[in-house]
C-alpha cells in the first residue's frame, strides 16, 4: 500500500519536472508548446504567464490553429483563463467572444463570462451570472466553487466558510474542497475545525501522506501533550507512507519529541518513543549528508540542543 | 524607553523579499530578516537589516507552528556564526487590498522580540509592488506594521 503511494508521488513529481522542462524549451522557441499546454491542462497547473504567451502564439498562427481542428476551442478556453489570471482582460474578452460565437448558449461559456466579471471585480454581475447558471443546473460544482471564491476574494472568510460547508454537505467526496476549508480554518486560527477537515480526508484516503503531514502540523500548532503525541504518530505515518523521504516529517518527529520531553520533564519516558526519535534524527542527518552537506552542522547542533543525538 | 528606531534595509534583503512576493502572486508569502543592532546608544537606534530568508508561500504551511519554530532555530544558528540575528519578519498578503496584519505575523514577531527587543514586522504593500514592477513608482513597497517599543 505504501509502495503505491510512493509511486504515485514519484510520477506526480516526474510530471511536474516535465512541465517545467517543456516550459523552458517552448519559451526559448524550441517547440513543444502544444505538448506543454496539454500537460498544464492535465495537471491543472497554474502557470498563467507561459500559458498565455505560448497559447496566444499558437492561436495567432492561423496554420497552427487549423491543425488543431476541434482542439482549438479548448485552447481558447485555456488562454482565456490564463489571460484573466494575468489581468489581460482584453485578450480574455476576445477569446470568450470567439467561443460564444462557436457555442452559443453554452453553460461552459457562461461560466467563462461570469469569470470575466470576477476578474474585473464586478462581484454583483458575477454572482448574478452564476445564479442564472445554477437555475438550469443546481449541481454545477464549478459554479458553487466560484461563489466561494468570490467570498474569499472579497475577504469575507466567514461567508466563504459558510458556503464551503454547504457545498460539502452536497459534495462530501470533494477532497480539494475539504483541503480548502482546512486552509481557511487555519488562516482563521480555528485549528480544531481544521483538524476535523484533515480527519475526514485521512478517513477517505488513508494512504495519502499529504493529509497525515498537514494533520500533524495542525496538531502541533494546537499544542498540549496529547496533541503532540498524536502529531508525532502522524508524522511517523507520513514517514512510513513516503518511504522516509519526507524531510518535513522527519523534522516533525524531532520537534514533537523535543516538545514532549519538555512537557514531561521528570516523568518516566516511554521506551518506544526514544527509538523513534533517534531513528528520525539519524535519517535526517543522513539526508543532509547526502543532499546538503554544507548545512549538516546546523542540523547536528539543532539535534544536540533538542537532546536527540 | 520609547527611543525611536530606524531600520536600514540592505539592497539584497529588500530585493529578495520583493522577488519572493512577486514569484507567488496568488499566495501569501512570508520570511525572516536578519541583521544586527548598529548602535544601541544612538538616537534614533539603528538596526541594519543585512539579508532576507524567504520562508513559505504554501497556504497550508504558512500559518502553522512547526515550520516557523524550525526556521527560527536554523536561521539563528546559521547567521549567528556571522554575528547576525533575526531582527524582523516580513509578510505579504494574498489579497491585493488586504492591509491587515494576520495573527501569525504578530505571533512570529513576538518570538523574535523575545530574542531581539528591537524586532519589527514589515508588511508588503501589494499595490505599491505592482506599481514598482510597472516602473511607475519608486517608493518602498513595504511599511513597518508593528514594533514593540
Amino acid at each position: 500500500m505504501a509502495a503505491a503511494a510512493v509511486a504515485a508521488m514519484a510520477t506526480a513529481a516526474d510530471d511536474e519536472a516535465r512541465l517545467l522542462r517543456l516550459e523552458e524549451q517552448a519559451g526559448h522557441g524550441g517547440g513543444g508548446a502544444w505538448e506543454y499546454l496539454c500537460l498544464a491542462r492535465k495537471l491543472r497547473a497554474r502557470r498563467p504567464d507561459p500559458v498565455l504567451r505560448l497559447g496566444l502564439a499558437l492561436l495567432n498562427n492561423s496554420s497552427a490553429r487549423s491543425r488543431l481542428a476541434s482542439e482549438q476551442w479548448t485552447l481558447y478556453e485555456q488562454v482565456a483563463v490564463a489571460a484573466m489570471d494575468c489581468h489581460r482582460l482584453d485578450v480574455a474578452k476576445d477569446c470568450i467572444g470567439v467561443l460564444s460565437k462557436q457555442f452559443p448558449g453554452s453553460a461552459r461559456i457562461g461560466r467563462l463570462e461570469a469569470l470575466l466579471f470576477e476578474a474585473k471585480g464586478e462581484w454583483a454581475d458575477a454572482e448574478r451570472a452564476y445564479a442564472l447558471i445554477l437555475e438550469n443546473n443546481p449541481f454545477d460544482q464549478i459554479v458553487h466553487k466560484r461563489k466561494i471564491a468570490i467570498a474569499k476574494a472579497q475577504g469575507d472568510m466567514s461567508l466563504a466558510v459558510e458556503y464551503l460547508n454547504k457545498y460539502l454537505e452536497l459534495f462530501m467526496a470533494d477532497h480539494d474542497a475539504w483541503r480548502e476549508l482546512a486552509e481557511i480554518y487555519v488562516s482563521l486560527q480555528m485549528y480544531k475545525q481544521a483538524a476535523f477537515c484533515y480527519e475526514e480526508l485521512i478517513l477517505a484516503q488513508p494512504t495519502i501522506p499529504l493529509y497525515h503531514l498537514a494533520y500533524a502540523e495542525v496538531l502541533y500548532t494546537m499544542g498540549g501533550l496529547e496533541n503532540l503525541q498524536t502529531a508525532r504518530k502522524y508524522y511517523a505515518s507520513t514517514i512510513k507512507l513516503t518511504g522516509g523521504k519526507n524531510t518535513r516529517a522527519l523534522f516533525g518527529v524531532c520537534l514533537c519529541s523535543a516538545a514532549i520531553s519538555q512537557l514531561t520533564k521528570g516523568r518516566n519516558k516511554e521506551e518506544e518513543s526514544s527509538e523513534l526519535q533517534s531513528l528520525a534524527a539519524e535519517a535526517l542527518l543522513n539526508d543532509y549528508k547526502q543532499r546538503a552537506p554544507s548545512k549538516e552542522v546546523l542540523i547536528t547542533n539543532m539535534l544536540k540542543n533538542m537532546k536527540l543525538s | 524607553m520609547g527611543a525611536e528606531c530606524q531600520y536600514e534595509l540592505a539592497q539584497a534583503a529588500y530585493v529578495k523579499l520583493a522577488l519572493h512576493a512577486l514569484k507567488h502572486p496568488a499566495a501569501a508569502v512570508n520570511g525572516l530578516l536578519v541583521g544586527r543592532l548598529l548602535d544601541g546608544a544612538s538616537s534614533p537606534v539603528v538596526v541594519a537589516v543585512v539579508d532576507a530568508v524567504p520562508l513559505s508561500h504554501c497556504p497550508h504551511h504558512l500559518p502553522l507552528l512547526p515550520t516557523h519554530e524550525l526556521a527560527l532555530n536554523l536561521v539563528e544558528d546559521h547567521f549567528g556564526a556571522q554575528g547576525l540575528t533575526v531582527v524582523c519578519y516580513y509578510h505579504a498578503n494574498a489579497l491585493r487590498d488586504d492591509a491587515d496584519l494576520p495573527a501569525v505575523a504578530k505571533r512570529v514577531g513576538d518570538h523574535i522580540f523575545r530574542n531581539f527587543p528591537r524586532a519589527a514586522v514589515l508588511l508588503l504593500n501589494n499595490n505599491k509592488l505592482e506599481e514598482a514592477v510597472k516602473g511607475k513608482n519608486r517608493e518602498p513597497v513595504i511599511w513597518c506594521a508593528w514594533t514593540w517599543v
